[in-house]
Formats: structure tokens, C-alpha cells, sequence
């Protein structure tokens, strides 16, 4: 029988729902209150996230964000900053237990492994996508997906973005850069590093034909089928009490 | 307050700001967009590096003691690039 994991497709959500419930998720799987799970999620609004040893005041232009109503919220996974555009991107969440088949001791071998669901997914649109270390998926060499991982109480979270639309401009006027003349150079390096699915099938790819390949990707890539489910009680009390007391609070956001 | 910044060849960025006095180092913040794991564990880092003289042999021990001893994951970036930057951000000092 194939092994079955949990499915959620938890719409759109401000920064700190989204970021409290990978967590609570995280939380209730070293419980063994649920499944595995792979979770599609969006933004609103449109948010900045950092990576956790990262500095919010040097990274992000606070008042540029309060200015356009965007939010900003530090992750639990390292890595670097990530602009989650509503329209532009869509993320995801993988939740594993560090015993499984697909999990290995070996950090950058189940970043190759985790990212091969969404390799495939890519594949399956039309996109030859692969995986680069450390954290990435580029085509072409350029990068179309960005990955985070943490593990704790015996499970992995790997978390990461899909680009659908990328718009380099508007994401420096949110991050900190040293001066107008770097941030014109950083716009253009981005503008070459970095692609997106309609960029480079060269038309519109709607969120649910995204997701509709990624799932398959998915399932073809870790040899599971996806149940779609529902958030469990204790999921919910505890991404409304983590909402509160961590992702939305400075002490949380501003800690380095 | 020194400041430096460190881009891994293949890897991550590594920022560090300090302070120092009478060539230790005082005051100690190590950022960027590396991977650690446990992540807790950079506070641990941090302070362990607090006290410390100036000097590569030394600051590379005590950061390799301490990855040892709270059995630390590094991706992206290794000790001796955490002792390169502390180095640069202190020249920056005067």
C-alpha cells in the first residue's frame, strides 16, 4: 500500500499565521497528534521574511513595509531574505519525521531530497529544474525556488518558495541596501539570477495549475499519496498562542 | 564598533559586529544568512567567544569546542569563516 501523508492547502494568511503554523504543525507531528504533511500556503499581505540569525533593522526597510502595508516576520529556519509577493509566489511546507526514508543525518542530502518533490512538480510543467546546494533550485542556472530546514524533537520542517511572478524592483524598495547606486546593481544582478515559472514558460501559470503539478511532483518523488485534511484542534490553539506571544512580537521579530 | 562582512565562495554571507577591549573581544553579534543547527546554539557561540583574545588559533578552538560540544551543524559556512570575519570586523576597529 502507498503511504499516505496529509495534504493542506491553507490559502492566504498574514506572515505571522503562516509562520505559527509551520510551527504548531512541527509541534503536533514530534506529538504523533498527526501524519506527515505537506502544506501550500500564500500571503496577505505580502510579507518580508528573514532568516533566524539574520538582523531585521540591517536587512529590512521597516518604514518602507509599514509604508505599503507589508508585513515582516523573522522564520526558524536560517537562510536568507525572502520577499513572499501575494500574487507572485507560492510557499510551502514539508513536515517529516527525522526517522523516515526520505530524512537522512545528513542536512544537505535531505535538502536534495525534499527539493526533489518540487523538482519534479517544475518537471512536470515544462520547466527542467534542478537542485543546487545548498538550498536552492535553479533552471538555466537561474534560481526559481529558495529552501530552509530546521529539525526539532525528531522532525524535520523544510519550508520554501516557489517563484510564480518575480518583480526585483519592489522587492529592494523593502530591503535595507547601502546606498540608491548599489540598489540599482542589486535589482540587475537579481534580474539575472533569478526567474520565475512565467518567466520562463513565457505565459500565464494559474496558482492551481501550480499546485495541481507540484502535488503530482510531489507524490511521484516520495512515493506517497496526499489525503487532503484538515488542521487538528490542537494545531490551531497553538498557532493562535504562538501568533501572540512570538511571531507578531518585536521580542520574537527584532532579537538580533 | 567593528563591522564586517564575509561572502562564503559556494556558500553563505557571515556578518559580524563587535566590540573589544584591551584585545578581547567584548561585545559580540554574529548574523547572515548561513545555516546552524540547533539554532539556538549561536547564542551559546556567541557567548563563548566573549573574553576571548584577538588571536585566529585561539578564536578557531573556541569555536570548534563549542560546535563539538553542543553538536552543531554548520551549512553553508564553516568555523574558519566565523574567524575570518571576527578578525576583519575588529581591524575595522582602529
Amino acid at each position: 500500500m502507498v503511504e499516505e501523508w496529509r495534504f493542506l492547502d491553507t490559502g492566504l494568511h498574514d506572515a505571522f499565521y503562516n509562520m505559527a503554523l509551520d510551527e504548531a504543525i512541527m509541534t503536533a507531528r514530534s506529538k504523533n497528534l498527526i501524519p506527515n504533511t505537506i502544506r501550500f500556503f500564500r500571503w496577505r499581505p505580502s510579507a518580508v521574511s528573514i532568516g533566524y540569525f539574520q538582523s531585521m533593522k540591517d536587512e529590512v526597510d521597516i518604514a518602507a513595509c509599514n509604508e505599503r502595508g507589508i508585513d515582516y516576520v523573522r522564520r526558524i529556519t536560517g537562510g536568507g531574505t525572502v520577499y513572499h509577493d501575494e500574487e507572485g509566489e507560492l510557499t510551502y511546507s514539508i513536515t517529516v519525521a527525522e526517522n523516515h526514508r526520505l530524512a537522512s543525518k545528513d542536512f544537505q542530502k535531505t535538502y536534495q531530497v525534499l527539493c526533489s518533490g518540487l523538482v519534479q512538480g517544475l518537471n512536470l510543467l515544462g520547466i527542467p529544474a534542478k537542485f543546487k546546494q545548498v538550498n536552492d533550485i535553479i533552471v538555466d542556472g537561474e534560481k526559481i525556488s529558495g529552501n530552509a530546514q530546521t529539525r526539532k524533537r525528531g522532525v524535520i520542517l523544510q519550508h520554501g518558495t516557489i517563484l510564480r511572478r518575480v518583480n526585483p524592483p519592489l522587492m529592494f524598495t523593502l530591503l535595507k541596501v547601502p546606498s540608491e547606486k548599489i540598489r540599482g546593481k542589486l535589482i540587475k544582478t537579481v534580474n539575472e539570477r533569478v526567474t520565475s515559472i512565467e518567466r520562463y514558460l513565457g505565459r500565464e501559470v494559474s496558482f492551481e495549475e501550480l499546485k495541481k503539478a507540484l502535488r503530482n511532483g510531489f507524490e511521484k518523488a516520495f512515493k506517497i499519496r496526499l489525503i487532503e485534511g484538515q488542521l487538528i484542534d490542537f494545531e490551531n490553539s497553538l498557532t493562535s498562542e504562538l501568533i501572540v506571544k512570538k511571531y507578531s512580537s518585536k521580542s520574537w521579530n527584532f532579537r538580533r | 564598533m567593528g563591522r564586517a562582512l564575509l561572502k562564503v565562495k559556494g556558500g553563505k554571507l557571515v556578518k559580524v559586529k563587535l566590540t573589544q577591549k584591551e584585545n578581547k573581544i567584548q561585545k559580540i553579534r554574529i548574523t547572515g544568512d548561513f545555516f546552524l543547527h540547533p539554532e539556538e546554539a549561536i547564542d551559546e557561540l556567541e557567548q563563548a567567544l566573549v573574553g576571548k583574545p584577538l588571536k585566529e588559533e585561539n578564536l578557531l578552538q573556541t569555536v570548534r569546542n563549542l560546535l563539538h560540544e553542543k553538536n552543531v551543524t554548520l551549512l553553508g559556512v564553516a568555523p574558519k569563516d566565523f574567524v575570518r570575519c571576527v578578525l576583519m570586523a575588529c581591524s575595522e576597529n582602529g
